[in-house]
Order: structure tokens, then C-alpha cells, then sequence
């Protein structure tokens, strides 16, 4: 049996000097790497239980339609098939698609078994007129798809911001002034693991286990406890790996409840996870945007007066864009105007997406800098120093500069021109992000024997989130990161939090923290009385306890758990003041462009970014690259298409939803802002997703003179900016 | 995807005799490296009731006349072609065909055979629930909605453009396929092989249901050719051609263009020979000006649909690039 650590606390925790640090603030190693990369690691996909039926689901093909009729009849005769149940009646409406296409649920012996079921299934359907772009939702007369409530048109109120004349007269009064109208495509999360759960059911005095690709162990049981007809309390969720969410896994969403369902009337463990072609149907995407915009600049550079008038396209939901302007600072605040509405089409609704909005901001915010600055012959890190209040933005934008050699670059205030049909440009851009703290809890157990375990119920989404588990413990009782056993995954775990806006750092770092902290005090309670120094007065390092001051009287770490008579349990929760929430970057990218075949090669792209303390450096690099990837796959190729007749969603499979593989990856150059020297930590995942795309636009721009203003920048785009379309 | 029986035929004769004389969506078809007729399967478009595969045949011999000339096997792979040391001294733009296809995983199990007659990838041929010309429908949906991929030339009723790297290659090089048949072996020109969609909506070659092509022949090149393979792909890592271009030149010691062939991928239903881009080649000097000319003479009679018109500039770009890499 454990006991809670009694007894006085001698101090707040603290991360403590960089320079005493030998765990953290240094590359570790991910303590799951090695069962990643021998496939040993079991995913949500992965589970295999006894008796497990396999499940799927059956789309609608097209976004609108009348259903006649759903024939299930000959499916259910069919081999293995031991649940099949239509989710529509004759008269229903499909009304867009996305959970509302779901039109059946099927459970069987084996996948294929389920796979053939589904394909039996007969649906009469009457097509409606699909409303799959903005063109057709805002055409007169257009079907209402909006989920509005007494919606009667496509639109969602527009939020209008400040004071319109007053815009307009500053911008009349501008030395320079930049009017483009961007488009940017929704993007999908695309995540390596498709949506999905298994259940196992159980009976109604035991707990119910779901495995689930979540970004929220802890919510999961709540989201489920009503199609469980249970108690959160008797239903355990269990995420021991997890492949990616990007913000589109908080809830068990139409997919895990149908494998709740399934399981309940079927008694039997169900495996529910999305195909790939109904990933990109139903499980959500970044929503797309238009944004017609106009900036001002005085002849010094400063940005004076701004409109916006935006269009969010995030299906049947409202999308997200932030106002404007996006991280620059306009000189008068009132000069600033913005209109920004939804337009609703009868699609997937867009749901949250590492930095929700943001990037879709910034491409057309950087756009507008970048050709204010080429207007007035500035320097485009001149330009965006002159309008950026952070020193932060202003020292990462002299360090990405550096890194990517924009001193000996000739375009640094006008676009070049190619040479024999090839061009070399450079672009910048710029992040923010406030990734919060919350409530968060920990345990840490220290046993008789020496082994360790750090217990809380968050989730690694394939961030490195483990690893900081077990090392925050380790650098605290100077021990090496194998000593300490990372227990995440489990909601029956001290709860943590929803892995979204970069909040599980700065929320779970700090519990384990104090967790850790507790355990060491709890130890020097019973050292006081063997090296005879008070608590608050030790060293812990190399797997030894010492008096400070005094290396003589010190103990082994396996003598120090041998006075423990029991298991010393130390229950830690989140302190405010070791985290705090507010981070920068800087980007640069350098292209080449073919002008002749409309070829982009991204040559290198730099980022520098703060976040407090660094956990973990190789962790931090490998987001900061994740970023950059991201931010590149969806300027270069990333698409959702659409059949604008019919409304078939012709992207639904990755080869013709393009994202970026290996010959896409340029040189990459992740710094880590070490002039931060803030005693805190925080996430930064959403941070460095926010500006690639932007930087490599503008690197385009700096090459040859276009000026791409819709995303992606593939040939056609590139082309046919340059010639004209034909 | 339907249940198939996989048939094993020890040698021609009897495989020949596994395939149906007409053509039935349910009728067997032939299996080499199952990269394509799989996924074709897969997503619907066929449910032949048996594969009848050519893997104890062998076919998959790369064999040198002695004149310079070579003969691939059917069943040799992507990735042997690309990585023949004698291939790439004599062909290289084969070479260069060859390692632009898929990725190692595809390669190294795509066969020649296979990329020579695989289907097209019109992402509305491809969707399961979209009936087309292509399918026994009755409609082109790509001719109005999503034609970015489309063809540029000899599209109509259907518009999607092959996607065979080797095709549009091995017909540069003057290639012959060989056939064989109920009837014996007959021998087709690459120039040959394709038909339009106006000509056939069921296939894309003369192949008829119950014949296997067997073999490629390459003649030997005439001295001093010099050859190359430009593709392009949207996504770098892997992909089908947006466009490509197949060219070879030879020139006289003065570097004026005695010879020239030009050939087109990704841009029609069938590999795109151009001559008139062969002839602004031809008694011009190797340099911008003769490139610049053999690019407009290659577009000259496009006739691109609402969103594929971007591929006239792109292969002008490419075949300017392709030269210029020869040069």
C-alpha cells in the first residue's frame, strides 16, 4: 500500500538553473522510440481482443440526397455478418456529407467479411443538387445546407470589426497600398492513424475497456457514457499510442459511438476504426478561407490602415479565422476594419486543426508585408521588424535571416527575375501562439526497491509528450530516464488534460514537476535523520543523494529507497507559476523556381522559436521540423477536390490528396530561441505550423515576381500566374 | 473486392487458354505484378473471376541481340529496368523512365507488361461509386468537372490521359511489342499499341481479351543519339506525370539536328508522338531558339478543357528542358 507524502514542504518547486540541469534541456531520446520503430507498440488499430468483431461504416457517395430506401436484407444473409443496422429511413434526408452521409453500420467476423457486407447493402437514393463550393452555396436560390437555426441562406452572421470610413480614410492617406483577394483550400489532418476505437463491453458491475485514438483519454469516458448507458466511472479508455489527432480526435465522435452501440447489442468486443477514403469524408479538416485584403503602409513602412472581408469555408461549421491584423501592429488600432462571415456548404465541418485559423491569417498577412515592402524598396525583415511590438519577433527574424543568407541575397527589396527559366528566392513569416495551463494532476511512486513510476493520465499523440513524463521525475531525483517508468494513456490515471492548443506541456509538465518535487522532499524527510541535514538541503544527481556543501554524507539511490518501509506515493498538480503561455517564431524559406515548367523546389527552411524551457531539445526539433513539414506539404500540394456536378469527393485517398514525402523535404533548420530564458515551460506545436506556407509564398514571390495568391502552389498555380491562364 | 481464383499456368499455351475470347468485366484477366489490375479491383472497376498470372513463364529476361538491339521480358521489373547497367549505357532515357515510376516498393514489384497496360487514373474512373464511358457509362464527368489531369490532345468522349512512363518512352525508342495469342504471336509497333478513346472505350491497346503481350523490342539506336526522359510530378516523391517528355536527337559535328523524335506523356489517352516539334529540331542548331520552337511545335494543336490548360506552358517548359539536357 502507498501513502500521500505527510509532513512540512520545504519549497515550491522550481525547473531550476539551465546550467544544473543533466536531463532536461539536452536531446533525449524518446523512451518509446525503440518498441515505434520494431512495430512492437500496440495502436488502437492494433488491438486484437478475443471474439472481436470487426465494424464499418457506409457513406453516402454525394453530399445531398433523399433516401428511398436502405436495403439491408441480402448484407445480413451474407457470411460472418453478425450486426447490420441502417442508420436512415425511407424519407430521410442526407444533408451533407460528413456524419449526416453515415447510412449503416455493419459488424462482422473478419474485415473482409464486414468490407463484402457493406457492398451488399442497397441504397435508392434520389441525388440532390450538391453544395460543395462557396460559387454554389452563394448562387440565388441555392438549397439551405446551414445547420443554422431558421437559416435561410448559406451565410452565417458576419462579425464586423471597427469603424469602416475611418479604415478607408487611412487607407487613402497611404503612401503604399496592397489590395489582393487570397484563397487557401481546406486541408485535412491526414492523420498516419484513421479515426476509430475497439470496445470491449462488459457487464454493468465492471468497467468497460475502450481502446481509442484520442487526444483525450480523460474526456472519452463522459463522450461515451450515455451510448454506454454507464457511469463515466465504469468505462476505462486506454490510448497506449496514438497516431497523430492534429485537433481532430477530442471526442469519441460518430465512429466510436456506433462501436459502443455495436458492442452493447452484440455483447461482443468491436473494432472500429475509419477506412482512409471515410477518413477524408467525415472525420474533419482545416476549413479554407477567402480573404479580401487591403493594407496601407506610410512611406517609413508603417503599416496605418487595414480592411478585411473574409469568407470562412469550414463546411457545415463556422471555420476559423483570427481577426485581423494578424500579429502585425497597425499604428492606429482604429484604422483596422474587418467583415468576416461563414459561407456553409454541405461538407465535412471543419473542426480544430494545429492552430486553428491561423495559417490561413498568415497567408495573406504576410503576403500583404512582403508587397508593401517591394512597394516602398524596404528590406522585407526590415518591413516586418518596423511592424512587429516584439523584440522576441525581431531577434528570431535576424537569426533566420542569418541562417538562410539573406545578407548575400540581391531581392532583399524587390523581387528578382529568373535566369535561363530559374529563380532563387527567399520569404519569411511569423508565429505567435498562447498555449495555456490548466488542471492537471500526477502521481509519482518511489518504491522500497528504487523503481520509479510517473502516472497521469495524458496522452502522447506521437509528440514525445511520454518522455518528458519519466525525465522531469529523473532530473528531480538525479536519476537517468530509464530509472522512471512513464504510465499515460489510461483515464484511470490522475486525470491531465485534452490534448488541444498546445496546452498538455504547460499543463502536465508542471504536475509532474510538483509531483516529483513532493517525492524528493518526502525522501529528505527520512534522510534527515540519516545524513542529518534538513529537507531542502540535498543534492540528487547520478543516482546519488548527497548534503550540499558536504559530498561525504551521501547515499546511494538504491540505500535512500531501502528506508522506505512502503511504496512512498507523492501526488503532484498543476503550479501556475511553472509554465506560462506565450511564445514566438520566426520562419524563413528559400525556393527555387523552374519558370519555365512552374516547378517549386523548396531548397531550406529555417525556424526559430521560443517556449521557456526546453524538456526535451531533440523532441523540440522534431516538432519544430513537423511543423515546417506540415506547413510545406499544404502550401505545395494539399487540396480537398471535389466534383462540382455530382459532388463526389474525388480526394478521398492519398493519391490524389497529395501531401509531401521525401523528395519534397528540403534542408531543415530547427533553433531553439536560447536567449529566452524564461524559468517556465509551455507547449509550441501549433506555433511553428503557422508561417511555412506563407515564408514559401513569399519566397516565390522573391524569386520571380509572382505572386501566388491561392495555395497550393503547384505548376498550374504557378504557371499560369506567371503566363496567364489559358 | 470479389473473391478470384488465381491461376498458375506452367507455360503460354495454357495461360492463353485461362483468358476469355470477349471482353466481360467478370472475365479473367492477366496478373504480372498486380500493381495496377489490384487496385483496379480494389476500387471496383473490374471483378474478373480469375487472375491468370505469368510468373512461371519466364518472361522476365532482358536479352542483347547482336546488333545493339535488346528484348525485355514482360515480367522483368521497373526497378530491373532501372537498374541495368547495360540498359542505361545504351537507353537511358529508359533508365530515366523506369526510375521515375512509383516508389522502390512499386518498382520493385510493377513489371513491364503491367505499366505497359495499366488502366487509366481519372480520379472519377477510379471512385467506386462514379460511372463513366470508361465503365459502361454513359458519361465524361472530367470533360466538365475536375479535368486538371486530363488530356490536352485526343481526349473525346473521355479525357483521362495514359499514365505509362514506358509507354511513352519505348515508342521514342521505336519500339515492338509482342503478342501472343490464341492464333500464335503477332508483332505491334509501340506506335501502334494505343488506341483513342473514340476508337475503343473498353481497353486502351489492340490487345485483344485472350492475348498476353509477352515481350518488348527495342532496336539498336542509330549512332550518336542522344536521349532523355523528363517527367513531371506533381509530388515529387511519387507520382503519375502531370506531363512528360520522351526525346532523342542526334547531331552532326557541327551541332546542327540530323535527326530528332519527340514523344508526349500524360497528355492525351494514349502516348502523344509530336512530329512537328521532330521538325523544328531538324537543321537547326542545338541550342534556345530550335528548343523554344520544338516546344511551341509540340503544343500547336492542343485543346485543353477548363482547368488543364496550364499543361500547354508545361510542356513547352519540359521539352525545352528535356533538350536542353541533351545539349
Amino acid at each position: 500500500m502507498s501513502r500521500p507524502t505527510s509532513g512540512p514542504v520545504a519549497s515550491d518547486p522550481s525547473w531550476g538553473n539551465r546550467s544544473d540541469l543533466d536531463v532536461l534541456n539536452r536531446d533525449i531520446p524518446r523512451v518509446d522510440g525503440p518498441v515505434k520503430a520494431t512495430g512492437e507498440a500496440v495502436y488502437t488499430h492494433d488491438v486484437r481482443l478475443p471474439d472481436m468483431l470487426w465494424a464499418r461504416v457506409l457513406v453516402h457517395p454525394v453530399p445531398r440526397a433523399e433516401i428511398e430506401s436502405i436495403d439491408v436484407e441480402a448484407a445480413s444473409e451474407m457470411p460472418g455478418v453478425v450486426h447490420i443496422e441502417a442508420l436512415k429511413e425511407p424519407g430521410d434526408a442526407v444533408r451533407y456529407l460528413g456524419d449526416d452521409a453515415v447510412l449503416a453500420v455493419v459488424a462482422a467476423e473478419t474485415p473482409d467479411q464486414a468490407a463484402d457486407a457493406l457492398g451488399a447493402i442497397v441504397v435508392k437514393a434520389r441525388r440532390l443538387a450538391p453544395v460543395v463550393t462557396p460559387e454554389q452555396a452563394l448562387k440565388e436560390g441555392a438549397p439551405v445546407v446551414s445547420r443554422r437555426r431558421k437559416a435561410d441562406s448559406n451565410v452565417g452572421r458576419a462579425n464586423e470589426r471597427g469603424d469602416e470610413a475611418v479604415a478607408d480614410a487611412a487607407l487613402a492617406g497611404a503612401v503604399a497600398v496592397v489590395e489582393r483577394t487570397f484563397v487557401v483550400p481546406i486541408q485535412h489532418h491526414v492523420c498516419l492513424e484513421t479515426h476509430g476505437h475497439v470496445v470491449q463491453p462488459a457487464p454493468d458491475n465492471e468497467q468497460v475497456t475502450v481502446y481509442a485514438s484520442t487526444q483525450s483519454v480523460g474526456g472519452t469516458p463522459r463522450g461515451l457514457a450515455r451510448t454506454l448507458g454507464r457511469d463515466a466511472s465504469k468505462i476505462r479508455v486506454l490510448t497506449p499510442h496514438m497516431g497523430g489527432g492534429f485537433g481532430s480526435k477530442f471526442g469519441p465522435g460518430l465512429e466510436g459511438a456506433l462501436a459502443a452501440r455495436v458492442a452493447n447489442v452484440t455483447g461482443r468486443p468491436v473494432h472500429l476504426m475509419l477506412t482512409r477514403a471515410d477518413e477524408f469524408a467525415i472525420a474533419g479538416n482545416r476549413s479554407g478561407s477567402r480573404q479580401k485584403l487591403k493594407v496601407g503602409a506610410d512611406s517609413d513602412g508603417r503599416l496605418v490602415g487595414l480592411k478585411l472581408e473574409a469568407d470562412k469555408l469550414g463546411g457545415v461549421s463556422g471555420g476559423s479565422l483570427p481577426g485581423p491584423p494578424y500579429i502585425y501592429t497597425v499604428t492606429d488600432g482604429a484604422a483596422v476594419f474587418s467583415k468576416i462571415r461563414s459561407v456553409h456548404t454541405a461538407t465535412d465541418g471543419s473542426r480544430a486543426m494545429r492552430a486553428p485559423g491561423h495559417p490561413q491569417a498568415s497567408f495573406a498577412m504576410e503576403a500583404a508585408v512582403d508587397e508593401l515592402g517591394y512597394l516602398l524598396g524596404m528590406d522585407l525583415v526590415d518591413i516586418r521588424i518596423r511592424n512587429l511590438e516584439s523584440a522576441v519577433h525581431h531577434r528570431q527574424l535576424r537569426r533566420v535571416a542569418e541562417e538562410i543568407g539573406w545578407a548575400d541575397h540581391p531581392n532583399r527589396d524587390r523581387p528578382g527575375a529568373a535566369v535561363n527559366g530559374r529563380a532563387v528566392g527567399i520569404g519569411f513569416g511569423v508565429s505567435v501562439w498562447g498555449p495555456g495551463g490548466r488542471s492537471s494532476r500526477c502521481d509519482v511512486t518511489v518504491r522500497p526497491d528504487g523503481s520509479v513510476v510517473s502516472a497521469t493520465a495524458t496522452q502522447d499523440l506521437g509528440t514525445g509528450a511520454r518522455t518528458y513524463v519519466a525525465a522531469i521525475v529523473a532530473e528531480e531525483l538525479g536519476l537517468t530516464v530509464d530509472m522512471v517508468e512513464a504510465r499515460i494513456g489510461d483515464s484511470d490515471l490522475p486525470p491531465s488534460v485534452t490534448s488541444g492548443g498546445s496546452v498538455t506541456t504547460g499543463s502536465s509538465a508542471p504536475a509532474i514537476k510538483d509531483a516529483a518535487h513532493k517525492a524528493r522532499e518526502g525522501l529528505e524527510a527520512l534522510l534527515t535523520d540519516v545524513l542529518e541535514a534538513p529537507v531542502g538541503s540535498y543534492v540528487w544527481k547520478d543516482g546519488r543523494v548527497s548534503v550540499r556543501g558536504d559530498a561525504s554524507r551521501s547515499l546511494p539511490w538504491i540505500a535512500v529507497c531501502a528506508l522506505l518501509r512502503e511504496p512512498l506515493l507523492a501526488q503532484g498538480e498543476f503550479r501556475d507559476f511553472l509554465h506560462e503561455g506565450r511564445i514566438h517564431g520566426a520562419q524563413a524559406a528559400k525556393v527555387e523556381v523552374d519558370t519555365l515548367t512552374g516547378r517549386v523546389k523548396v531548397l531550406k527552411m529555417v525556424t526559430c522559436q521560443d517556449q521557456g524551457l526546453p524538456l526535451n531539445r531533440l523532441a523540440l526539433r522534431s516538432q519544430i521540423n513537423g511543423g515546417m513539414v506540415q506547413a510545406l506539404s499544404y502550401g505545395l500540394l494539399e487540396q480537398r477536390v471535389f466534383d462540382e456536378q455530382d459532388g463526389f469527393l474525388l480526394s478521398d485517398n492519398l493519391d490524389l490528396y497529395k501531401i509531401a514525402g521525401s523528395q519534397e523535404i528540403p534542408e531543415m533548420v530547427a533553433l531553439i530561441d536560447d536567449e529566452d530564458e524564461r524559468p517556465s515551460v509551455c507547449g509550441m506545436a501549433e506555433a511553428p505550423v503557422i508561417p511555412g506556407h506563407s515564408a514559401i509564398a513569399g519566397a516565390i514571390h522573391n524569386a520571380c515576381g509572382a505572386r501566388l495568391t491561392r495555395m497550393p502552389f503547384t505548376a498550374d498555380n504557378v504557371l499560369e500566374t506567371l503566363y496567364g491562364k489559358i | 473486392m470479389k473473391d478470384f481464383d488465381l491461376k498458375l499456368p506452367e507455360n503460354l499455351d495454357a495461360a492463353i487458354g485461362e483468358l476469355p475470347a470477349e471482353y466481360t468485366r467478370e472475365g479473367a484477366q492477366v496478373l504480372a505484378g498486380g500493381q495496377d489490375i489490384v487496385t483496379v479491383m480494389k476500387d471496383d472497376i473490374e471483378q474478373p473471376a480469375a487472375l491468370v498470372s505469368l510468373q512461371r513463364l519466364g518472361l522476365d529476361g532482358i536479352e542483347w541481340d547482336g546488333d545493339g538491339g535488346v528484348t525485355l521480358g514482360a515480367t522483368v521489373t521497373v526497378q530491373a529496368l532501372a537498374d541495368d547497367a547495360g540498359l542505361e549505357r545504351a537507353f537511358p532515357a529508359l533508365r530515366e523512365a523506369a526510375q521515375s515510376i512509383g516508389s522502390p516498393q512499386i518498382r520493385s514489384q510493377a513489371t513491364l507488361g503491367g505499366n505497359l497496360n495499366q488502366r487509366p487514373r481519372c480520379p472519377y474512373y477510379r471512385h467506386p461509386s462514379v460511372s463513366c464511358f470508361k465503365k459502361g457509362g454513359s458519361v465524361c464527368l472530367a470533360e466538365f468537372g475536375f479535368n486538371k489531369y486530363a488530356a490536352i490532345f485526343g481526349g473525346g468522349p473521355s479525357y483521362f490521359s495514359h499514365p505509362s512512363d514506358l509507354a511513352t518512352v519505348l515508342l521514342m525508342l521505336g519500339a515492338t511489342a509482342s503478342i501472343s495469342g490464341p492464333g500464335g504471336e503477332r508483332k505491334v509497333p509501340l506506335a501502334e499499341l494505343y488506341v483513342l478513346p473514340e476508337e475503343s472505350l473498353e481497353t486502351e491497346t489492340v490487345l485483344r481479351p485472350d492475348e498476353i503481350l509477352t515481350s518488348v523490342t527495342i532496336p539498336a539506336p542509330p549512332a550518336e543519339t542522344r536521349s532523355s526522359y523528363l517527367k513531371f510530378k506533381e509530388r515529387a516523391s511519387y507520382d503519375f506525370a502531370l506531363a512528360a517528355v520522351a526525346v532523342s536527337v542526334v547531331l552532326d559535328g557541327s551541332g546542327v539536328v540530323t535527326d530528332a523524335r519527340v514523344v508526349l506523356g500524360g497528355v492525351a489517352p494514349k502516348p502523344w508522338e509530336v512530329p512537328a516539334a521532330a521538325r523544328a529540331l531538324i537543321g537547326k542548331s542545338m541550342g534556345p531558339e530550335a528548343w523554344t520552337a520544338a516546344g511551341a511545335a509540340a503544343v500547336a494543336d492542343a485543346d485543353p478543357l477548363e482547368h488543364n490548360g496550364y499543361k500547354v506552358h508545361l510542356v513547352k517548359g519540359l521539352v525545352f528542358r528535356a533538350l536542353e539536357s541533351l545539349a
